[in-house]
């Protein structure tokens, strides 16, 4: 059987002339989220079951197999004095703020910057997506060869304009400045490809008659082109927001953490609490700690978010 | 719009400077990783500027004792197995969900706790799934890396071609059933040619996540024969002694193939980021 247009327009007038077929019960419906719903019971519901059931345990690796003593929330209460546990959220804080603030100011920027160019908008777009699609493992041997000490590019040419160069990941202030950069570099790409779309959804009469009205090329950008890319750049901001929480390749591979805790950020810690000190109770415990802590942020903004719109509604 | 935008802001010395230096700026460090990988291994660690040519790191790194060239094939086939499964699986539902009539309380949970699911840190999971894996006894397997490369691009893929059946018209699919198509063949030779660009879309981004996952491959596999190459690049950075070249060599051969990509398929991969970026 082929279905052509006409075939369609026939369809149509038929529908309108007879009542609609009753609807059998349909295979089709059902067997078709089963594929979704077997990956998602068994690869995300039973695990996150383990992970609470683990969280509750002291668990041991003994003999290949897991050992599992119930402790109630001894794991819970321990993460809530663990200094390093602190110390991870605390830079994952320091690291996510950064990283937000700049790629959204530098992406805004950007795509107004691109969006005053008459020709080659395209091109330009093409290019600048490129770091945000590359895997996060090459981007951090980019930056390897960037900001190594022996012989990164940036040492080089400091050294060839007479400065000397630095140790760029090798000490804590550094090695947390260096993979603010390398993230601020990595994601950027995203904040302006969001807000250049929207930019080109703008109603170009609004900017005709706002320089009729006399308004320069900044105040149009400021105090129209602005506001109406407001929700693109809140979207785009929370985006970010949630990416920096998850935020592990690149610290693991430039910095492993260090030196010493400078950069290591909570799925950091995870790690070495779950694959070094093989503390698999104590890790699930944090884990639950954090995507709670999640949900609860999310909760709490969106929360907030509607409170804000209600009142400024009036 | 290009015209008002001409007469509004004239093409000024301050753009061009602006753009030129994101350009640079992006350009650049892709460029020095190439140069790196095309130099002898002992000019790269001289002090100052010797660029030479040399194509030693590539033939090093991919010579038949080293274990990078399996680690890309391991790779491609992550790759076409994560995205051909992760694909079936979701268009399948997506359909389901957005044409046939499922009550809008379900509809709206399932997208609910798919959204959740991309904001949930990967790497809170890894206990858990650390112990399903073993229960299933997949762990360090590249079929367990498969399954969990599936099912973290399940929630996005879903979303995205929920959102491209809703954009085709109910009545194409009714009028087929009318003609006397079986739900199936009304999914299958009307709606699923129509939803094609969407598919592309969500294939090719599904497909670069892919490629460029790190930190399941890590987790769950040794490390050796059954990782993936990002992997394979990360064992090249050790404390002790990274090896430039190796390191930039592999990470043209990992880069060059999505650069290709994203000139040939710009399109589909903007749509794709623009909706998934939520993934991260």
């Amino acid at each position: 059987m082929s279905v052509s247009l006409a075939s369609h327009r026939a369809g149509q007038r038929a529908s309108a002339a007879r009542p609609r077929p009753r609807r059998k019960f349909s295979w089709f419906k059902y067997l078709s989220v089963v594929p979704v719903l077997v990956f998602f019971v068994g690869l995300i519901a039973f695990p996150v079951g383990q992970l609470i059931w683990m969280s509750f345990g002291d668990i041991r690796l003994v003999a290949g197999d897991l050992s599992w003593r119930f402790v109630g929330l001894d794991n819970f209460e321990r993460a809530l004095n663990d200094d390093a546990f602190a110390r991870s959220i605390w830079n994952s804080v320091v690291f996510i703020v950064a990283t937000v603030v700049l790629t959204v100011v530098l992406g805004v920027a950007l795509a107004l910057f691109t969006n005053r160019l008459v020709r080659a908008k395209t091109w330009l777009q093409n290019i600048l997506i490129w770091p945000a699609i590359i895997a996060p493992v090459v981007i951090s041997v980019v930056w390897l060869l960037v900001l190594s000490p022996q012989i990164g590019l940036l040492n080089k040419m400091l050294e060839s304009v007479g400065l000397s160069g630095q140790a760029w990941l090798g000490e804590p202030v550094g090695a947390m400045v260096s993979i603010i950069i390398v993230d601020v570099w990595h994601w950027t790409p995203i904040v302006f490809l969001f807000v250049y779309t929207a930019l080109q959804g703008i109603d170009s009469s609004i900017l005709e008659a706002a320089s009729m009205d006399g308004a320069s090329g900044a105040k149009t950008s400021r105090y129209i082109v602005l506001p109406l890319l407001m929700p693109a750049i809140l979207g785009v901001a929370a985006i970010r927001l949630v990416m920096g929480v998850k935020a592990f390749d690149e610290m693991y591979l430039l910095t492993f953490g260090g030196p010493g805790d400078a950069t290591t950020v909570v799925s950091i810690y995870l790690r070495t609490v779950f694959f070094e000190a093989f503390q698999y109770g104590y890790g699930a415990a944090l884990s639950v700690s954090i995507v709670l802590l999640v949900v609860v942020t999310i909760v709490v903004s969106f929360i907030f978010q509607r409170l804000i719109g209600r009142r400024s509604r009036g | 719009m290009a015209d008002t935008v001409r007469r509004r802001a004239p093409f000024s010395s301050i753009t061009a400077l602006v753009l030129a230096g994101a350009i640079a700026a992006t350009v650049v460090p892709l460029l020095w990783m190439v140069v790196v990988a095309f130099q002898q291994p002992r000019s790269i660690v001289t002090p100052g500027w010797n660029i030479d040519l040399s194509l030693e790191n590539f033939l090093q790194v991919f010579s038949p004792g080293q274990i990078y060239g399996t680690q890309v094939v391991n790779s491609v086939i992550l790759v076409v197995a994560a995205t051909g499964i992760c694909l079936i699986a979701s268009i399948f539902a997506a359909y389901s969900l957005s044409q046939l009539n499922w009550p809008r309380r379900v509809v709206i949970g399932v997208l609910a706790a798919a959204a959740l699911l991309q904001v949930i840190p990967p790497m809170t999971l890894v206990p858990g799934l650390f112990g399903t894996l073993t229960t299933l006894n997949l762990n360090g397997s590249l079929l367990g890396l498969i399954l969990l490369n599936v099912v973290f691009n399940l929630p996005f893929a879903m979303i995205m071609l929920k959102f491209a059946f809703d954009a085709l018209p109910t009545e194409l699919r009714e009028s087929a059933s009318i003609d006397g198509a079986s739900d199936f063949g009304a999914f299958r030779r009307v709606m699923l040619p129509l939803a094609a660009p969407g598919i592309a879309a969500v294939a090719i981004y599904t497909a670069i996540q892919v490629w460029n996952e790190f930190l399941f491959g890590l987790v769950f596999t040794t490390g050796g024969a059954q990782a993936p190459i990002t992997v394979g690049i990360a064992t090249l950075i050790q404390p002790q002694e990274i090896k430039f070249g190796g390191m930039a060599a592999i990470g043209v051969v990992t880069a060059v193939p999505i650069i290709i990509l994203a000139i040939a398929a710009n399109r589909q991969i903007v749509a794709g980021l623009m909706g998934g970026a939520v993934k991260g």
